[in-house]
């Protein structure tokens, strides 16, 4: 098996989550790096990818492991094959699946065009509550780990997996309060349980 | 100094693109922004500075038009000669009215140039119902939809081909250039002589009429009598269908695009042939693609090896239309097994029924077979000349439950000419006997047949382009028998929306005064009409009712002796022959497929088969 670390930039921010998956697929036939198949009545490739990136939100830390014999460079064919955007960082062999969808507890991202605000009094706040695309009312006060102000940008780490709160909501609510307008949201970092590949 | 002043400016526009990080509020609202976006794995790349730039506008949605083999064709047609092209899809409405808010002009996906700055557009028309989605793109690309309010030069020439440009003229008054026939050279031939000529001169457009497979729509003066009825043509010009002899050395796109989000066809598509040798009576495509080409299994290995490396692929199919009556079909599967990377499967949609052969189905999917036996008893079968019997289908059938498919799909048409309630009730009897075929032996699964019949629509250029189109009663009594005479455990039927088949009827079978109808529709909000939940009925009919027009002339019976709006395009075909073969139709004789022995249809000086290559 191998794990690998890649991005979703240059226009692939727009790619949804199964379409991924299918040009991984694609990337990886035309590099001719193998893939084993799951077995049962309709076979798929074994490509395991983190959970989905709301789709025009940039990314440098998206992970995925693939069931593969392969034992090449593998980010060097995966990226003489792979799509503008959409490229490997860095790569290893593992033992297992990483399950990336399991273990990626928190993500970092970064953002523009948040006029500055007081992170401080944000993040003394008990409760922030919101209206999440389903219209239901949440309290994302729970998933907000860290804000802070770099250069002319905002960096922020956020809940994912069971506590996700998508950064293009928390943007949403920012601009709802301080004004402006979010640009560019791009993951920078994820962290996972356990270690990035095991 | 002026000059140069104005040439410069020229220049900055002319290098305009559009950013995509710009649209980024539009994006991230509308639903599939991939398809916006461009920056495929392999998109066309075009030479820097290029002395022509062509865009291929496809009036449907991206996924659809990336699955389609023919605008790739053509676009690698401009490319080979060293001119710019690039593609362009029509936008889903969410985009496509964010983007007229924000006055930002439509753009084409590769070079992201907005499509006014290109020196023609020609968009590839595919059936009746996208002709408001053509006045939509030039709309949302800031370029006037009539062609004289387009005078001056300042706008890109606007082109139109495929199946629909056989009877250009309900688009005539917003066209500049219709392309009629194979697009592998008319097309950038013409780019050749607007640059020969300096641009869209009188000169350009004399000489380009007399360029074969080309009409230019502002040459030509329809004459009415007094009662509305077309009297005459009045023009030098006799456009006439461009054919290729040579298929096998034609263009074809080494690689091509994967598309960002999946397409309805998902795969690499290969041309096996062009043309079809049946002649089924009703199919516009069987008479318009004739003479049958072929490829040879060898170039044809190589297009598929070289598709499957360039884009990763896992499927290919392997299009014409009727793929078993390729004569080495046998010859290419081994081929194409034995030279493609192993767990490649071939798709072979379109077979026909008695070509159907078990041994060719074994990589597909076990799971549907489909049919087309188009009617349900023999007789009316004969009266199409569909050359299958029921015996081919129960053993074409057999067979592959044998092999382990266990659902079946089968496509009918109501309303044919001649066709009675005992025709319509014999489909129940073709479904009754694949069920008891299936039956006949114990089987893993319940089987499931599901039935389609679409209504029939009389196209041009066939041997019932002077049928009349059932009205909206008739219709619906055929419909409500069927649905009566299919009730059955098992079997799904589902059937044409008749509003949906009647517009494509109207506009099929219509001439130049259309046009006010389709700008008139387009201003009332019309678009994408080909799909069920977009098609606008109301303003449809308050388009044609705007106009004055009464769609029911156009769907009415034609007389033999009457001028019909497509009369002056010569297809290469003699009306005597869809004449003699409408005879046949209501003698109930079939006539054979062109491999059996030649029909005479007008073509035999530049048909293989006629020659005795079949």
């Amino acid at each position: 098996m191998i794990a690998f670390k890649f991005t979703k930039t240059y226009g692939a921010e727009y790619i949804s989550h199964l379409d991924l998956l299918r040009h991984i697929y694609r990337t990886l036939r035309r590099a001719g790096i193998p893939v084993n198949y799951s077995g049962g009545f309709h076979k798929h490739p074994r490509i395991f990818l983190n959970n989905p990136l709301g789709t025009g939100i940039k990314s440098v830390a998206e992970y995925a492991t693939i069931d593969t014999p392969f034992d090449g460079d593998f980010a060097g064919v995966f990226n003489a094959h792979s799509p503008a955007g959409i490229k490997c960082l860095k790569w290893a062999h593992v033992k297992d699946n990483q399950n990336y969808a399991n273990c990626i507890v928190k993500c970092t991202y970064s953002a523009e065009g948040i006029p500055p605000f007081d992170i401080a009094a944000l993040l003394a706040r008990e409760s922030i509550e919101i209206t999440d695309m389903r219209g239901r009312k949440v309290d994302i006060r729970p998933r907000i780990y860290a804000v802070e102000r770099q250069d002319d940008g905002l960096v922020f780490t956020l809940g994912c997996g069971e506590n996700n709160l998508r950064p293009d909501l928390f943007c949403d609510y920012l601009c709802s309060v301080y004004g402006g307008r979010a640009k560019n949201i791009t993951k920078t970092a994820s962290e996972m349980s356990g270690g990035e590949f095991v | 100094m002026r000059v140069l002043i104005n040439r410069q400016i020229d220049d900055i526009i002319r290098y305009m693109t559009i950013n995509i990080d710009d649209l980024k509020d539009i994006l991230s609202r509308v639903e599939k922004p991939a398809r916006y976006t461009g920056g495929e794995y392999g998109q066309i790349k075009s030479p820097e500075n290029a002395p022509f730039y062509f865009c291929m506008a496809f009036p449907d949605l991206y996924e659809v038009g990336m699955s389609n083999l023919g605008i790739k064709i053509v676009a690698e047609s401009f490319l080979r000669r060293g001119y710019a092209a690039d593609y362009c899809f029509a936008p889903q409405t969410d985009f496509g009215d964010a983007i007229k808010r924000a006055d930002i002009p439509l753009y084409s996906l590769a070079l992201k140039k907005p499509l006014k700055e290109f020196d023609m557009i020609g968009f590839s028309v595919q059936f009746e119902l996208c002709y408001t989605n053509i006045l939509y793109t030039l709309d949302l690309a800031g370029i006037p939809l009539r062609r004289a309010d387009r005078a001056g030069g300042k706008y890109p020439l606007i082109a139109i081909g495929g199946p629909c440009a056989v009877n250009p003229e309900p688009l005539a008054d917003f066209v500049d250039l219709v392309f009629i026939g194979d697009g592998e050279s008319a097309d950038a031939d013409v780019a050749a002589l607007y640059l020969e000529c300096g641009g869209a001169t009188d000169e350009f457009f004399r000489r380009a009429a007399a360029i074969e497979g080309v009409y230019v729509p502002a040459l030509m003066d329809v004459k009415y009598d007094k009662d509305g009825h077309i009297c005459g043509f009045e023009g030098d010009f006799t456009p006439r269908r461009a054919i290729i002899g040579d298929l096998d050395g034609a263009v074809f796109p080494a690689a091509q695009p994967v598309p960002n989000c999946e397409s309805v066809f998902d795969r690499s598509i290969i041309e096996v042939m062009r043309g079809c040798y049946r002649g089924c009576r009703f199919c516009q495509a069987g008479f318009i693609y004739r003479p049958v080409r072929q490829r040879s299994v060898r170039t044809l290995t190589e297009q598929a090896c070289s598709l499957i490396a360039s884009t990763g692929y896992d499927e290919v199919s392997l299009n014409s239309l009727s793929t078993g009556d390729y004569p080495r079909l046998r010859e290419l599967i081994r081929s194409l097994k034995d030279s493609l990377p192993e767990g490649v499967t071939l798709a072979l949609p379109s077979l026909r029924v008695d070509s159907f052969d078990s041994d060719f189905a074994q990589d597909a999917r076990k799971i549907s077979l489909t049919f087309a036996p188009e009617a349900g008893s023999q007789r009316l079968r004969d009266v199409i000349n569909k050359d299958i019997t029921e015996d081919e289908i129960l053993n074409a059938a057999e067979s592959a439950f044998d092999i382990g498919y266990s659902a079946v799909k089968l496509y009918f048409m109501l309303g044919l000419p001649t066709e009675t309630d005992d025709d319509l009730r014999a489909i129940r009897r073709i479904v009754d006997l694949i069920k008891s075929a299936y039956g006949r032996k114990k089987r893993a699964k319940a089987l499931r047949v599901s039935v389609s019949v679409s209504t029939f629509i009389p196209k041009p250029f066939t041997p019932f382009q002077w049928e009349a189109q059932c009205g909206e009663s008739q219709v619906e009594a055929k419909q409500k028998l069927l649905r009566d005479s299919l009730y059955i455990k098992g079997v799904t039927l589902s059937w044409s929306d008749y509003f949906t088949s009647r517009l494509e009827g109207v506009l099929a079978r219509g001439d130049r005064r259309l046009g006010y109808a389709i700008e008139r529709a387009y201003a009332l909000g019309c678009r994408f009409d080909g799909w069920t939940k977009q098609l606008n009925k109301e303003a449809w009919t308050q388009a044609f009712a705007d106009c004055g027009i009464d769609p029911d002339i156009y769907t009415r019976e034609r007389g033999e002796e009457e001028i019909l709006p497509w009369d002056f395009i010569d297809m290469g075909i003699n009306k005597n022959f869809f004449l003699r073969e409408r005879r046949r139709a209501y003698e109930a004789t079939v006539t054979g497929s062109c491999k059996k022995g030649c029909a005479g249809c007008g073509l035999q000086g530049v048909c293989p088969a006629a020659k005795g290559d079949r």
